[in-house]
């Protein structure tokens, strides 16, 4: 039995097109295999089986043009049905069951007439010889048919002997070793399995203490309790949840143009629990196709149906709803499929399945049961084509004491509105008010007077000349402090405002505008006050101001301080020094009188060293000024009529307005401010399906678009399966009821199937995602079966059967390739050894945080950001989020944590393959790439985690030898302790490394503080011993063992 | 043990085509098997395993993201200036599918100015805009296609249909397909790069992604900020001596392992880090432009340490030079919903002259024969004028996305020089004769790589995938 030999190569799911008859040359290695299955164990090795020998040959060369699809059905004759088949097409038949030479089909195969051959010659397919002759002779023996054993329900097969100490499993392994002339390996040393079953179970190595407390228990069941310790444990559920997180194509964000996040960790955290659990897979399945439909649906149900809200949505400018919906729908139909069934259904949304008996209708019966929910894209202005992604949400629940204090806040927040429309209501200074007030200054726009005067005093002593555009230029002694006294006269009514300017001149130092320092020629006006003296009046009376403004005011110096009453504050320009400056006070009335009133400015400087006015001068503002503080584009929009302002004028106004409006200033700040405390408190979110009231009707979509409709179906599940039990209801539930039902042939057979390739590395049917007439035939039909069996009579329990497989001896075997094994059997098909292959891309980070001791077990909430480089996220569209490297435990959690945005997942993770998760995936690939040693050396994230290995083991192990200190890291990294090979090679590479560092003590610190931003050295611990741990600890992370399971 | 090293390294020999390395391909993979060849011949079977003979070797493949206004650029339509601004005919937009347009739109010709006009260029009179006058100067080395057509009139799912012959997510690009059909002609490089300007394109990593291919085949982004490939640089204080020895120690710690345990995967990853290692040399060397002549930086106008297209289509020659298969050129920035002609005009100062002076400088070096040099974009854009933005406001008029017709472009790699396949109607809007679907287009491409696009095949799923689907048919029209 040579036959595994090729198959090492097809590990990614694939041959290719061009060695065609060479997947054939697979399948007939199956002759002379004998198996032990209820279905297939009849079968004797010389005896043709339809559905091994014959199926395989028919789908690939005749399906297609003789299959299931009447469309491109030739000569309406069909070669998939044995009736049609073996029909009278007129004189001659396809078929004569005994007599190959009278059989049209046989003619059609074997004929030297070009034009009568089958497979056409255009169709570039060639039959081999010894095909044609497996198809005559199974004609000859009568042309019976089977059905594909894939749609047959499985029974539970004898298992055949069970060798001392192993289970069932290997009772079909030992078996098939047996009839391949292999012997089975020797049962893996200890250290080596607890490493391994760790691994699989729970994603995390052993550590030390694990390892030697199984070492130390001689009891029979120290395995089991390791296997049940670790099926307890809740790295269990984070563990399992990655694969099925892959199938469920789960991310955080939509996909797509923008690629936005969304928040839907709440099922993400539903499927770790499920699986800790141990939730029975039929309630498992329920729930996530339909736990809203479920008679009173509790929470976490609803949270369940998350399963299929993780499909992709696209949310780009004209996108069309409908078509995104539409896309949803056949994503959730498709899912379905090859998670639940196996089944690519897929090939029967634009026609009838080319090789298995998927019909149209079958596939738009399904597709029925999904396509009542809602769109999912909304366009949020209802102008425009400009789209939000959209669609049901639920908040999730929040404890009581939060609940309370969030209703608190909202009633705060809804006084705090009422008070602010109450404000924007006032007929006095309301919003309104205030645009009207604004229109009509507009129309009577400010002028500026300056005022002639009359006299200036200062208690300074300094000496002063009037200039003739009526400043007042004042030189000579420089006071520290000073008050000036302006009067002036004028006729000018309706006065609305004063202007003080403090202007320039080359006689003050520096030109001014302050006196007391050349360099730094600043002014401080402390305080101004304004009095007047009507016509009439014995005194004067001070005038009020409403407000200020300034062209200018220095920081923490604005020009309303100089009207605060405050001597202590005031107005100031620095550092806008040597350059004339304004201040505005207005009025809080309109003064002054054609009879004439009198004005007396009193400018109070009383900051010290001199830093007083050079050259004021005061004016006095006529008409309406409270359009001079308002921008060109307000002022543009106030004088259109409201109605015919576009959105954006609207919108400058109101911010205006907001803006310059203390009081409402004031208010928003506060409900901002309130706002944030309410939305801190709200309950997340999380994505959920819902069922429309009323169901849409579903039609065919002819050629899979969906605008050109066909014929209405009803849904429906395909009539190639078990029919569907009629007391069940016609909506997702009662689909999601059938899937799991004890008739369905499939479902159980592809779980366990799934869960048997991540532990063996592949599936007993190695087209895992594929188990209709195509796929490749199991290698031990008996064992897939009498697990599926065994899967559903356990009550569907995962551990149950996880821990059938992880107990067998089968599993328990030595992984070494043992020569003989990689000649015949590299592969590890007939399972002569124990698995070993890398890990996926999260075990390897999870292990590697492990084993450095970095990793937090946290569990749950909000995706996480570790470190990543920067510049990863930079995608076109609206509201790119933003990356933010975790600086708290977040950056060492567990890789099912880490935020999946799909436009561009964590770059490690993608390097070992991990997925886009932008649609379902069975099995992801396993690479081995310069770029995985490229992450593994210089990936910041893992040299920081050798850091910390290096640190730990400086810390864990004082004053222990070198050697001492290796033979713990290596218990950390491998669970063993190194061979003396390993010992000599890094003991001599450390004593190398550590020379190096002494000499060149600067490069150690530099080594030392690159490798960590969070991760820091421990104190006291010696830099150039630590450094050549670092050098050391990289060394161990890049091992192919440290990211192997074996 | 030695003996039992041996075996395993002769078997990952094998494996390393397949999963390891850049990937040799599925044709070398299958050359070996058939006829269990050395290594020795690989480059001899290689050919072999070819549908017939190629006429390119390589590609440069430059996708214009967000859709260029093919009508302003390279399908002049005298008729559409002249009915400028009247409304368009009813069959261009009742019962269709427009991405912003949702009131009948009036026709918009490129304007009748001497910037926009066009020009009939070289001996070929092939039409160019004066908007790209240095690529008016290769036109006798163009050959255009005035009749693509798409399916899928939004960015994200048309770019995917464009590279991957599918408007979702989950499927190959047509650089993974060639990465997995031919492979790497250089062992330290990837079979398929990526290079981007400016933001990433919606399709995101996707439209670089190997979809259910091995992930080796996927495209390898060289970024022109940070470490050009991800983790290629030594953290600090950590010398190329350094990480030599990290590497020296590796491979000894790993070939102990692999004594005991015999599996041939380890052997694989030895090689894999001595490859890692060479690439820490072997890509800062590609990505120094500094080295090039001043001569080819004025022809291109790129500066060496900036971001730039031009710096990216010399990176792209230089890539082609050492084997590099498929260079993926992402350049940001074509979707002129509003203010087309200003733009426009933008857009094309950036690129008119490095493309230009790419397919010179190929040709200078012989090298264009054997190199193929794509335009393309995800779809065109409408004759008819866009006046609204997304939020349903009035803008400088633009263009919307267009699927009907839209001219692309390619050059070198056995296609005609100076030559137009197909025509479009007198207003541009769709086919008049001659028309080239995705499907098709995708196929012409490979069959220059010397594939048969019906017999590079990949089975998931029980079925055998291709790029084109079950459609595509070669336009041999293009064809020298």
């Amino acid at each position: 039995m040579k036959s595994w030999k090729n198959r090492q190569n097809v590990e990614n799911g694939g041959g290719h097109g061009v060695s065609r008859g060479f997947s054939f040359a697979k399948r007939i290695l199956w002759i002379g295999v004998c198996v032990g299955s209820s279905q297939w164990g009849t079968v004797r090795a010389d005896e043709i089986d339809f559905n091994r020998d014959i199926r395989p040959i028919l789908s690939e060369n005749c399906f297609h043009c003789h299959g299931p699809d009447k469309e491109t059905r030739e000569a309406g004759f069909r070669l998939d049905i044995e009736e049609a088949a073996k029909a009278d097409l007129g004189g001659y038949h396809g078929l004569v069951p005994g007599d190959a030479d009278a059989s049209e089909v046989y003619y059609r195969i074997v004929t030297d007439d070009e034009g009568d051959l089958m497979p056409p010659l255009k169709s570039n397919r060639r039959l081999t010889a010894v095909q044609k002759d497996l198809l005559k002779r199974w004609i000859e023996e009568g042309a019976e048919y089977a059905e594909h054993w894939a749609y047959v329900a499985p029974e539970r097969p004898e298992t055949g002997v069970l060798p001392e100490g192993g289970n069932e499993v290997d009772g079909f392994v030992r078996g098939r070793l047996e009839e391949a002339g292999l012997k089975p390996s020797a049962e893996a040393d200890a250290r080596t399995l607890i490493r391994r079953v760790s691994l699989d179970l729970t994603g995390l190595p052993p550590t030390p203490e694990e390892v030697d407390v199984f070492l130390a228990d001689d009891s029979p069941r120290a395995y089991e309790k390791v296997v049940d310790r670790l099926l307890r444990s809740e790295r269990f559920g984070e563990r399992w949840a990655r694969p099925w997180l892959d199938l469920a194509r789960y991310a955080d964000s939509n996909g797509f143009q923008a690629d936005q996040l969304r928040d839907s960790w709440a099922y993400r955290d539903w499927v770790i629990e499920a699986l800790n659990a141990d939730m029975p897979f039929d309630q498992f399945t329920i729930e996530q196709l339909a736990g809203d439909l479920l008679p009173n649906a509790t929470v976490e149900q609803k949270i369940a149906t998350g399963f299929h809200r993780t499909v992709t949505c696209n949310v780009e400018a004209g996108v069309h709803p409908e078509e995104n919906r539409v896309n949803q729908v056949v994503d959730r139909v498709n899912t379905t499929g090859t998670v639940w069934l196996g089944a690519t259904l897929e090939c029967a949304q634009c026609h009838d399945h080319k090789y298995d008996p998927i019909t149209m209708e079958d596939y738009y019966g399904i597709y029925a049961y999904f396509n009542n929910t809602p769109l999912e894209v909304e366009n949020p202005g209802g102008t425009g084509v400009q789209f939000s992604f959209y669609g049901p949400k639920m908040e999730l629940p929040i404890g009581e004491a939060q609940a309370q204090e969030r209703e608190e806040l909202q009633g705060v927040l809804a006084s705090l509105r009422r008070d602010r429309k109450a404000l924007l209501d006032n007929k006095e200074d309301g919003r309104e008010a205030w645009e009207e007030r604004m229109r009509a200054a507009l129309k009577n726009p400010p002028k500026w007077e300056v005022l002639e005067v009359a006299s200036f005093e200062s208690n300074g002593g300094e000496d002063f000349r009037i200039l003739k555009d009526q400043s007042v230029l004042v030189t000579g002694r420089v006071p520290g402090s000073v008050v000036y006294t302006i009067t002036a006269r004028t006729d000018l009514e309706g006065i609305t405002g004063f202007r003080v300017e403090a202007l320039t001149h080359p006689e003050i130092p520096g030109n001014g505008p302050g006196r007391g320092d050349a360099k730094r020629a600043n002014f401080i006006l402390s305080e101004i006050g304004i009095e007047v003296l009507e016509k009439g009046a014995k005194r004067g009376r001070e005038l009020a101001f409403r407000g200020a403004s300034a062209n200018f005011s220095q920081v923490k110096w604005e020009v309303e301080k100089a009207i605060d009453g405050n001597p202590k504050t005031g107005w100031a320009i620095g550092p806008e020094f040597g350059k004339p400056h304004w201040a505005v006070f207005e009025t809080a009335g309109e003064v002054g009188s054609s009879e004439g009133a009198t004005f007396v400015f009193t400018l109070d400087q009383n900051f010290g060293r001199g830093r007083t006015i050079g050259r004021p001068r005061v004016s006095a503002l006529v008409g309406d000024s409270s359009s001079l503080s308002l921008p060109d584009d307000v002022v543009e929009a106030l004088k259109l009529e409201a109605k015919k302002r576009n959105n954006k004028q609207r919108r400058a106004i109101d911010a205006f307005y907001m803006e310059s409006n203390p009081k409402v200033k004031e208010i928003d700040a506060e409900i901002a401010r309130v706002d944030r405390l309410f939305n801190e408190l709200a309950p997340p979110t999380t994505l959920v399906m819902v069922e429309m009231e009323e169901p849409r009707e579903t039609k065919i979509m002819k050629r899979g678009n969906y605008l050109d409709l066909g014929e209405t179906v009803t849904a429906a599940t395909p009539a190639v399966l078990p029919a569907i039990d009629p007391s069940f209801p016609k909506n997702r539930l009662g689909l999601a009821k059938w899937l799991v039902s004890p008739e369905n042939p499939l479902v159980a057979r592809v779980t366990v199937n799934r869960w048997w390739a991540e532990i063996f590395g592949d599936g007993i049917v190695s087209t895992v995602e594929d188990f209709g007439t195509q796929s490749e035939p199991p290698t031990h039909p008996g064992l897939l079966d009498w697990l599926a069996v065994e899967f559903v009579e356990s009550g569907w329990s995962m551990k149950h059967v996880l821990k059938k497989m992880v107990m067998s001896k089968t599993y328990r075997q030595d992984s070494a390739l043992r020569p003989d094994l990689l000649e015949e059997d590299l592969g590890n098909r007939y399972l002569a050894r124990g698995p070993r292959f890398r890990m996926s891309a999260e075990m390897i980070r999870d292990n590697a945080l492990a084993v450095s001791g970095l990793l937090s077990t946290k569990m749950g909430g909000e995706p996480i950001m570790p470190y990543q480089p920067p510049g990863m996220w930079r995608q076109v569209g609206r509201n790119e989020p933003k990356w933010v490297d975790a600086q708290d435990e977040d950056r060492f959690r567990r890789g099912i944590y880490v935020i999946w945005r799909r436009a561009a997942p964590y770059p490690s993770f993608v390097n070992f393959d991990g997925p886009d998760r932008g649609s379902c995936v069975v099995k992801r690939p396993r690479t081995n790439t310069p770029l995985q040693a490229l992450t593994l050396m210089n990936d910041p994230a893992y040299v920081e985690m050798a850091l910390a290995l290096a640190s730990r083991l400086m810390v864990e192990c004082p004053g222990a030898t070198m050697g001492e200190k290796l033979s713990h890291a290596y218990e950390l990294v491998f669970s063993r302790r190194p061979s003396e090979g390993e010992a000599q090679h890094l003991e001599s590479v450390y004593r190398e490394r550590v020379t190096y560092y002494r000499e060149n003590p600067e490069t150690a610190e530099v080594v030392i503080a690159g490798a960590g931003e969070v991760v820091k050295a421990p104190p006291g611990v010696d830099a150039a011993e630590l450094a050549a741990w670092l050098h050391l600890a990289n060394i161990l992370l890049n091992l192919d063992e440290t990211i192997t399971k074996g | 043990m030695s003996e039992m090293n041996e075996l395993a390294e002769g078997v990952s020999r094998r494996q390393l085509f397949q999963r390891a390395g850049f990937g040799i391909g599925g044709y070398a993979l299958s050359s070996l098997f058939q006829a269990d060849a050395n290594a020795d011949s690989e480059d001899s079977l290689l050919r072999r395993g070819l549908h017939f003979a190629p006429r390119a070797k390589n590609v440069i493949y430059i996708h214009m993201v967000g859709a260029p206004s093919h009508l302003d650029l390279f399908d002049y339509k005298p008729e559409l200036q002249k009915r400028s601004g009247q409304l368009c005919p009813d069959e261009f937009f009742v019962g269709k599918q427009l991405a912003f347009i949702r009131e009948q739109p009036s026709l918009l010709g490129t304007p009748n100015e001497d910037q926009y006009a066009f020009k009939r260029c070289g001996e070929s009179g092939l039409e160019i805009s004066n908007l790209m006058p240095h690529l008016q100067g290769v036109a006798d080395d163009l050959c255009f296609i005035r009749t693509l057509h798409t399916e899928q009139f939004n960015h994200a799912p048309a770019q995917m249909f464009s590279l991957t012959g599918f408007p979702r997510f989950g499927r190959p690009s047509v650089g993974s397909w060639l990465s997995y059909g031919l492979g790497s002609e250089n062992e330290n490089l990837p079979a398929f790069v990526v290079l981007v300007t400016g933001q990433v394109l919606g399709a995101g990593n996707s439209a670089w992604g190997s979809g259910f291919l091995p992930t080796i085949h996927q495209g390898i982004e060289f970024r022109s900020q940070g470490d050009p490939v991800l983790f290629l640089s030594n953290p600090k204080g950590v010398s190329g001596a350094d990480r030599r020895k990290t590497v020296d120690s590796v491979k000894h710690l790993n070939s102990l392992r692999l004594a005991d345990v015999g599996d041939p995967e380890i052997a694989t990853r030895i090689g894999q880090y001595e490859m890692a290692y060479r690439m820490q040399s072997s890509v800062p060397d590609l990505m120094d432009i500094g080295s090039e002549s001043k001569a080819v930086h004025e022809m291109y106008g790129t500066e060496p340490g900036k971001t730039s297209f031009a710096n990216n289509c010399l990176l792209a020659r230089r890539m082609v030079e050492r084997g590099v298969r498929f260079v993926q050129l992402f350049d940001q920035g074509w979707d002129h919903h509003n203010s087309v002609f200003d733009r426009l005009s933008n857009k094309t100062k950036e690129v008119d002259q490095p493309i230009a002076a790419l397919i010179r400088d190929l040709k200078n070096r012989g090298m264009l024969d054997e190199t193929l040099v794509v335009w393309s974009a995800e779809f065109g854009r409408t004759p008819m004028a866009q006046g609204r933005n997304g939020g349903g406001e009035e803008v400088k008029i633009g263009r919307d996305h267009h699927k009907e017709a839209y001219t692309v472009w390619m050059a070198g790699g056995g296609t005609k020089g100076g030559h137009v396949h197909g025509e479009t109607d007198e207003l541009g809007y769709g086919v008049a004769r001659d028309g080239v679907h995705i499907h098709d287009f995708n196929a012409t491409l490979l069959h220059l790589m010397g594939i048969d696009h019906e017999r590079l095949t990949f089975r998931y799923q029980g079925r055998q995938f291709r790029l084109t689907d079950v459609h595509g048919h070669v336009v041999e029209d293009v064809l020298v």
